[in-house]
């Protein structure tokens, strides 16, 4: 066994988790090797001063200082959360405009018909109220009506055209 | 009242069940956060934190693994990050030493004992806190805190063999540092003389 290995045993073993055959194996290693009994003291006085020191007691009043900052932090998180919830907010919010936005952009729209379109839908005569205005006798009667007629029109396509 | 009971019931708002589990814990939490910033009031006032971030994550406890791990988690992480912001620890130079002078033969022995063996616990922990931070929390959780494998394992969450060898780097890493110090004999050599 190399000094290596039985550095990695003896660590093991100061750790008691060291047995059977290869503690054996370790015991051997030291009685031959002065320089890993060396460390093994040196682990040893090493392991004494780390230990915890138990006396360094911790502060007087630990919960009474304690206690008022935790329901200071308490009566804090609602308003927290409101803040960090508020700050996600925005973006949901905007995603949901533009998802809104463009579902009405690019969703079929169901087409107006015109009113030509419909009275021929329901199969009537489309020149049957226009055909009062040419009926008229008088040409100034005729022209007010169609001014008047062209007025009431939606699209601006069916007004008359000079 | 069992554990579980008490964190039950802090979790549904009671403060004294969590006041009990300060009190239970705080020793603990204290001890860790003085082994890493040898500092009784700096100590004080992580445990005070920690305990604050515990509370205020109680409600994501969901009792995966034991209130005291979870616990000391957040001690760790908390302490971890504390060290980071304070920047890292100066490297330890022989200036650092204090000085023990044993040629004051007015002392008593015991008195002379402890003030050399305060002075080398002293140094030791100088040198831990020298360590790169992986190193320096492994051997406080194992060497100083005498936390078994299985719960260094789950509080870091790596794996027994990680724990093992990244354990035994920091140990042999620290004891060349120290041998100079350190006797043969398994106590230590003088750290200056008077």
């Amino acid at each position: 066994m190399n000094c290596l290995k039985a550095e990695k045993l003896l660590l093991r073993s100061l750790d008691g988790r060291l047995d059977g055959r290869p503690r054996d194996l370790l015991a051997k290693h030291l009685e031959a090797c002065p320089a890993c009994r060396k460390a093994e003291a040196q682990y040893r006085s090493m392991f004494s001063l780390l230990k915890a020191d138990g006396a360094t007691a911790p502060l007087p009043r630990f919960w009474e200082r304690l206690e008022p900052r935790l329901r200071e932090e308490t009566e804090l998180v609602p308003l927290l959360f409101w803040e960090r919830w508020s700050l996600r907010a925005i973006p949901v919010f905007l995603a949901l405009v533009i998802l809104i936005g463009g579902f009405h952009f690019f969703a079929p729209q169901a087409r107006e018909l015109s009113q030509s379109a419909t009275l021929l839908i329901e199969n009537r005569d489309p020149l049957s109220e226009t055909q009062a205005l040419f009926d008229a006798d008088k040409p100034d009667t005729q022209t007010m009506m169609l001014l008047f007629a062209s007025l009431d029109e939606k699209s601006p396509a069916r007004r008359p055209t000079p | 009242m069992e554990e579980e009971q008490l964190v039950r019931l802090a979790q549904e708002g009671s403060p004294a069940a969590f006041e009990e589990l300060v009190t239970k814990y705080q020793p603990k939490v204290f001890s860790m956060a003085l082994s890493f910033t040898r500092n009784r009031e700096a100590a004080d006032d992580l445990a005070q934190e920690i305990f604050l971030k515990a509370y205020l994550a109680l409600p994501r406890f969901h009792g995966k693994s034991e209130f005291g791990t979870w616990l000391y988690r957040i001690s760790v992480n908390h302490i971890k990050d504390f060290l980071r912001k304070k920047g890292r620890a100066k490297e330890v130079s022989l200036d650092d030493v204090p000085e023990v002078s044993f040629s004051d033969r007015e002392q008593t022995e015991k008195a002379q004992e402890e003030r050399e063996t305060e002075a080398r616990r002293t140094l030791v922990q100088r040198f831990v806190q020298s360590l790169p931070e992986k190193y320096r929390v492994i051997v406080t959780l194992r060497d100083i805190q005498g936390l078994a494998y299985e719960d260094i394992s789950r509080i870091l969450r790596l794996s027994p063999g990680t724990v093992d060898s990244r354990l035994h780097r920091a140990r042999r890493m620290l004891r060349l540092k120290l041998a100079p110090y350190l006797t043969a004999e398994g106590g230590a050599n003088e750290l200056s003389q008077g």
